[in-house]
């Protein structure tokens, strides 16, 4: 049965203050209700200031990322979207017509993006507001119903989620500051739309509830109703919301007390100049361009910091080395360390010479991943590094030396060898590779050694 | 009548009178008059405070605002922090203001010393000052008829001689519909003049604070002090500080003034002779009088109503009784509840094309025509109210009762000013004389009040 | 009795509904005017938040304004019914 998902993600704005107040956004960071004034908790007689400017710029730079048509040089309502509910001070919500339109990410058509302002915070069940979030800038992005399974949703979720934090211009996700309203069918079934969701495994395990729910429904003979459903994390069920607590009619009326948003073309070109290269357009350009593979260049983006790194350090080596490098060693290190990539202190140029190092065979890789660990914590030239942990490579005759040695010492695994006990071959080269304290290279070893053993009688 | 605020300013500045003695007189008054008039609903109690603290200053020599020592009555649906701020409805009656309004805090760096919060109708919605929960307010220039409304407690205080100044709001006549019962001066100033900030919404697109005074020096004087951008809201004009003080007395010869035998269509024709009356004394200044047309003039009406009722709709959304005050609906009068189910019938989605839009058109075809009106002369004049104020407790209908904002509803709509100056009587009941002009031209308005007013 | 107040009053507010699309059947169908004046792209920048003592102030009437609130602040209001 073929099922519709579609999703209207809300994600909080980078700004300092909040959108049509001068209050502070960090409403994590101070006890409840402190971060407030007159307008964002709607006392009478209120007027809201002027708009944020930082948080329209950021709202077009993110439809731009998207792959939006900017609504250029024509009026845009800040409209009142009225309905009941204890989170929203005033009795409506401040939300804008479309700034962008018409985009696309991963296949999945973006409808529509627009700011409003986030709610207060309600706590459903112990019954209480707190308003130091009411008023922080949200940009709304609407999709088409393109999705058709679970997988599908959540991976584009987070397509979408890394092309906001690319932008730089949203509160990092932690704990609501993305919500997604997600509307499911399955056809044959009305739309149900289910809030509450505040991440994006919530939205996977939501859509998964539904579509079971909504499939067993349609196999018992019974219709689905076009509903309003709310998530509940700890449960991970959708239950239904009373449609008299979310009203249909949002009676809109362009706000009387706020001008329209006109954005000229200039606006549009500026941002669009400074603005940050999307991930999906980049992980393209990084395979045309650099000749990499596409599940490098994938990993390449995951950062952004990552991808700046790669492009610096692939303008003066061999770009698939690179790849490889990064991919593997690089990324090991990091998640090893739990670090990301903005976090390091080392320089392209110093990753340049280590690659040169093990590229003409003055290290073996083994080695240059232990002078990477070195960086991380001490940035310097990786040649003095190496010098620092002794790290030359062995000349062929000491590697042969220390073969020698490691054989003559250990008859028992040789004669296990030849009788085809392969473990016994890794048991010796381990014994060479202490002795040479990973000088050498351990493929070189089990080679030279392999082939010692076997070829002396 | 006519210098009352410069004789009273002087004294104070001479030291002749002092701010602890001209707030005590108010009080005095107040204290006298109010129960019967009701112009007054919450009193301040930090007035004498405030009046000796400038005292001080003065005795120091400290610099001085422009209303300094001068007692100020404030419609009650503008904020003062630490005051009730009721609208004149038990929906906010236990209110206390969290913050002072953008004219309060004006009013106050000029040293002006606010005494109460006067009596209205509730929530801004009439024309009569009768729909108040904390009880009606007679008219102290015609005792036992309504002194007309919403700013009925403000008008009726200084026709009373309650205090100084007063500042009321207009969304469709609701200040020079009670000046022009009472007597007194009212002046509506361009929409987006004066800052919205603080007071309690009837319709946003159409709202403006404005003074209430004896004198037209007074109201010139009070709507320097409160005019002005405020770079804190969005809708207020690019204009920084004005004065109509210079020019007040420059008086009309050669003014260009027009009148529209619309008004004389929709007008009681008692009411029009006094208005002729004045017109002629006009002309007597050197005005040279023209007519124009003002041909949809009495549509502004229904549409003023439809828009009005939207926007209000909106605006009381916030009354939930969940942050303060009581859910509206509970426990409002009849008047706020029929806008507020107005509003929300005429809003809906299937609706908008047929009422909301179509109203917004018609106003702009009204707007249209005053500005035609005004591109050929230099201000229009004629009556206020179409017809007297009737006696209080009189039933009258509700469509009997919006007749009154006929001829004032249109200057809202256009977003221009427009002042009242009493300008005869019938039957000793007061009629006011209203003259409009094009947006920003307050100076041209004053100036006009002021010539008619020294000849009085 | 508060049915027939509200049946009476929702009568009396369409009354003039009517009367308007009478009064305005044969005016001609202009540009609905939403804004007095016309000004486009009032913004303010972002910058340095208020200062936590003007919102003090104003936080402390806020809360002694509330009907009711719990020991962290928050506003006290209904419980979700669908979260029984």
């Amino acid at each position: 049965m073929r099922m519709l998902i579609g999703f209207e993600v809300h994600q909080q704005m980078a700004t300092e203050r909040k959108l049509y107040c001068d209050c502070p956004t960090n409403y994590q960071d101070v006890p409840p209700n402190t971060n407030v004034c007159p307008i964002c908790t709607g006392m009478p007689g209120s007027k809201p200031m002027p708009p944020n400017e930082q948080a329209v710029n950021a709202a077009i730079e993110i439809a731009l990322m998207l792959g939006c048509e900017i609504i250029v040089d024509k009026s845009i309502y800040i409209q009142r979207k009225h309905y009941d509910y204890p989170d929203l001070p005033s009795g409506y919500q401040r939300t804008s017509l479309p700034i962008g339109l018409n985009g696309e990410l991963q296949g999945v058509r973006i409808r529509e993006v627009h700011i409003e302002e986030d709610p207060g915070q309600y706590d459903p069940t112990a019954g209480t507001v707190d308003f130091n979030r009411s008023g922080v800038p949200l940009v709304e992005i609407v999709t088409e119903p393109d999705m058709h399974s679970p997988e599908e949703a959540r991976k584009f979720l987070r397509q979408l989620v890394r092309v906001l934090e690319y932008s730089g211009r949203v509160r990092p996700e932690a704990g609501g500051a993305m919500r997604t309203d997600t509307n499911i069918s399955l056809e044959g079934g009305g739309r149900v739309e289910v809030k509450n969701i505040n991440s994006v495994k919530g939205a996977y395990r939501a859509i998964k509830f539904e579509l079971m729910r909504q499939k067993a429904k349609l196999d018992r003979g019974e219709s689905v109703t076009r509903e309003t459903r709310a998530f509940l994390e700890s449960q991970k069920i959708t239950v239904p919301m009373r449609v008299k607590e979310l009203e249909e009619d949002y009676r809109y009326i362009p706000d009387p007390d706020i001008f329209p948003l006109v954005i000229d073309s200039a606006r549009v070109e500026s941002i669009s100049a400074e603005m940050f290269e999307a991930p999906h357009l980049r992980e393209r350009r990084l395979v045309e361009q650099y000749g990499i593979d596409p599940a490098a260049a994938s990993v390449m983006v995951s950062e952004r910091e990552l991808a700046d790194f790669f492009e610096a350090v692939a303008k003066e080596i061999d770009p698939k080395l690179a790849a490889t490098w990064f991919r593997t060693k690089l990324k090991k290190v990091l998640n090893y360390m739990k670090l990301s990539a903005a976090d390091v202190n080392f320089t392209p140029n110093q990753i340049v010479s280590l690659l040169r190092m093990v590229d003409k065979g003055e290290i073996t890789p083994e080695q240059g991943e232990l002078i990477l660990r070195e960086l991380f914590k001490h940035p310097s030239d990786p040649r003095k590094l190496s010098r620092k942990l002794g790290l030359k490579r062995l000349k062929p005759a000491e590697l042969r030396a220390a073969i020698a040695k490691v054989i003559r010492a250990n008859p028992r695994a040789v004669k296990d060898y030849r009788a085809g006990k392969e473990e016994a071959l890794n048991f010796l080269a381990g014994k060479v590779m202490g002795l040479t304290r990973g000088r050498a290279d351990p493929r070189e070893i089990v080679k030279l050694l392999s082939a010692k053993i076997m070829g002396r009688k | 009548m006519d210098e009352v605020t410069r004789a009273k300013l002087k004294a104070i500045k001479s030291r002749k009178l002092s701010p602890v003695e001209n707030v005590q007189q108010a009080q005095e008054r107040i204290a006298k008059l109010n129960k019967k008039i009701n112009a007054f609903i919450e009193l301040n109690p930090d007035a004498l405070a405030q009046a000796e603290a400038l005292e001080r200053k003065i005795k120091r020599g400290g610099k001085t605002g422009k209303l300094a020592g001068l007692t100020i009555g404030i419609k009650s649906n503008i904020n003062v922090k630490g005051l009730r701020v009721t609208c004149a409805s038990r929906t906010l009656e236990d209110y206390v203001s969290t913050h002072d309004a953008e004219v309060i805090k004006r009013i106050r760096a000029a040293d002006g010393i606010i005494v109460g919060m006067n009596n209205m109708d509730e929530f801004a919605c009439g024309s009569s000052g009768e729909t108040s929960a904390f009880g009606q307010t007679d008219n102290p220039a015609a005792p036992g008829h309504i002194p007309g409304g919403s700013s009925s407690g403000p008008a009726a205080a200084i026709a009373s001689g309650m205090c100084d100044l007063c500042l009321g709001s207009d969304t469709g006549g609701s200040i020079r519909n009670p000046a022009s019962h009472c007597g007194v001066i009212g002046v509506k100033p361009t929409y987006g003049l004066v800052p919205r900030q603080g007071l309690i919404d009837l319709a946003m697109s159409l709202d403006q604070i404005g003074p209430f005074s004896p004198d037209v020096y007074g109201a010139a004087l009070l709507l320097e002090g409160i005019a002005g951008r405020n770079p804190n809201e969005c809708v207020t004009l690019d204009v920084e500080k004005i004065s109509y003080i210079d020019k007040l007395d420059a008086g009309i010869k050669g003014m260009r003034i027009g009148t529209s035998p619309k008004f004389r269509e929709l007008t009681d024709p008692k009411v029009m002779s006094v208005i002729d009356g004045a017109i002629g004394k006009l002309r007597d200044l050197g005005a040279e009088v023209v007519e124009v047309e003002l041909p949809h003039l009495e549509k502004g009406l229904p549409a003023y109503y439809l828009i009005m009722s939207v926007e209000f709709f909106s605006a009381t959304r916030k009354f939930d009784g969940r942050k303060y005050g009581k859910r509206i609906e509970d426990v409002c009068g009849d008047e706020v509840l029929r806008r507020i189910l107005r509003g929300r019938y005429i809003s809906r989605k299937e609706y908008r094309g047929k009422y909301y839009q179509r109203a917004l058109q018609v106003r702009t075809l009204i707007r249209e025509e005053l500005m035609a009106a005004l591109d050929k002369v230099d201000v229009i004049v004629g009556p206020t109210v179409p017809k007297l104020p009737h006696k209080m407790g009189e039933k009258i209908s509700v469509s009997a009762m919006y007749v009154y904002d006929y001829l004032t509803i249109p200057t809202n709509l256009a977003g221009i000013c427009g002042g009242v100056i009493k300008a005869g009587e019938v039957g000793g009941i007061p009629v006011g004389l209203q003259v409009q002009g094009k947006a920003l031209d307050e100076g041209e308005v004053l100036r006009t009040l002021r010539a008619f007013e020294a000849i009085l | 009795m508060a049915e027939e107040r509200l049946k009476g009053i929702e009568r009396s507010a369409e009354e003039i509904v009517e009367s308007f699309v009478r009064a305005v059947e044969t005016l001609p169908a202009l540009e609905e005017t939403y804004y007095s004046h016309e000004l486009y792209n009032i913004m303010r920048p972002d910058g340095k938040p208020s200062s936590s003592r003007e919102r003090a102030d104003f936080r402390k009437r806020f809360v002694s304004n509330m009907p009711g609130a719990d020991e962290d602040g928050n506003l006290r209001v209904e419980v979700a019914r669908w979260t029984r």
